[in-house]
């Protein structure tokens, strides 16, 4: 289960001090069988701190509401740049500008464009395979 | 953060009387966090206003939502969804909330139900006081941020009147004299230098005196609009 932002200690009693009181209805509790269950909605808590300020046990750990934490949102796959493997963007975008331009042929990174677009009017040039290897 | 009040029950049944729906419309912003126009106050707004002895004629019908923010245009003009037999719109937001209302639903009239009063902070549960007036051109540097424009009751930019009496202003006793506690805090940052530092004459044009106020920021390329 994914930890929530808000998170109370042991000290926590249910007292729903805090729902009772959160200006934003960010709290609120479901009471199932023997079981009385806290939730926050991450989406409403305005980060007031009211719930800190009026729990009478200091049960609410409000550091995690303001944790600096960053949740993943997609993962798509680079393409690279030819040359030196540098990623360039998502092979979804890369379909996109093929379908609205011509396509595209070579796929390097803004650097080796520049270089690889000098090269025709400049003899002696180095040729991609040549730029691949290591300089000493 | 913006601090608003709830406008007078009586002044809110007059504005509203005659319509016979009416979208009372909450703010998940700053007036929630002042516990003025959040949600849980919309509902005790509709609960009061349910009454028909605020109505010469039948109360017009209340239904209560709650945006995220209502200063955000491009939020409203997505997400906001309007019951098309509502009349009109009764906001519990900020006077930038209401406004930003009024400009995305031009056909509607948007009545505010607060009156905003003011840019400040809550110094204890419960109490929110002034702060900041947005005059253009900070000043907290030499002021120990305390700020003399939002903080003296006269504004005054150099040093306290000769009204201050006991730390306190002679316009209202209950308020600490803002100079005084400039110079207290300067004193013990060891910096009572500031407090021989004149203020000249100020230039009022970026504190709005010389018509609305805009900041442009380049780079800020217009992307798709939400959908």
């Amino acid at each position: 289960m994914k930890t929530s932002f808000f998170q109370v200690n042991d000290k926590c009693t249910g007292c729903l001090a805090c729902v009772q009181n959160c200006p934003a209805r960010a709290l609120d509790y479901r009471d199932e069988g023997d079981n009385r269950t806290l939730l926050h909605n991450m989406a409403r808590c305005a980060r007031c701190a009211t719930c800190l300020r009026v729990c009478p046990e200091q049960a609410v750990e409000f550091e995690h509401i303001l944790e600096n934490r960053w949740d993943e949102v997609v993962s798509l796959k680079m393409v690279r740049c030819e040359v030196c493997g540098n990623p360039l963007h998502s092979f979804r975008l890369d379909a996109n500008l093929a379908s609205e331009f011509a396509e595209i042929t070579t796929r390097l990174c803004p650097r080796h464009r520049a270089a690889h677009q000098g090269r025709a009017g400049r003899p002696g040039g180095q040729t991609r395979e040549e730029e691949r290897k290591p300089t000493r | 953060m913006i601090v608003a009040d709830l406008k007078p029950l009586s002044e809110i049944a007059a504005s509203i009387e005659g319509f016979s729906k009416v979208l009372l419309l909450a703010c998940g912003g700053c007036v929630t966090v002042c516990r003025t126009g959040g949600e849980a106050e919309a509902h005790d707004l509709a609960r009061d206003l349910s009454h028909p002895e605020h109505f010469s004629g039948k109360p017009p019908d209340l239904v209560v939502a709650v945006i995220e923010r209502q200063c955000e245009r491009d939020l409203v003009e997505s997400y906001l969804k309007i019951e098309p037999d509502c009349d009109a719109v009764l906001s519990l937001g900020c006077g930038v909330g209401v406004q930003t209302l009024a400009d995305v639903q031009e056909d509607l009239p948007i009545i505010p139900g607060l009156s905003t009063t003011f840019m400040g902070a809550a110094d204890e549960a419960g109490v929110w006081r002034e702060k900041c007036q947005g005059c253009g051109d900070c000043l907290l540097t030499g002021t120990a941020g305390i700020c003399p424009l939002a903080r003296c009751s006269k504004s005054l930019l150099n040093g306290p009147c000769g009204g201050s009496r006991d730390g306190h202003c002679e316009i209202d006793p209950e308020v600490p004299c803002a100079w005084l506690l400039i110079y207290e805090r300067l004193k013990r940052q060891g910096r009572l230098e500031h407090m021989q530092r004149i203020t000249g004459p100020r230039d009022w044009r970026p504190a709005g005196h010389s018509g609305p106020r805009e900041r442009q920021r380049r780079g800020i390329a217009p992307g798709r609009r939400i959908r």
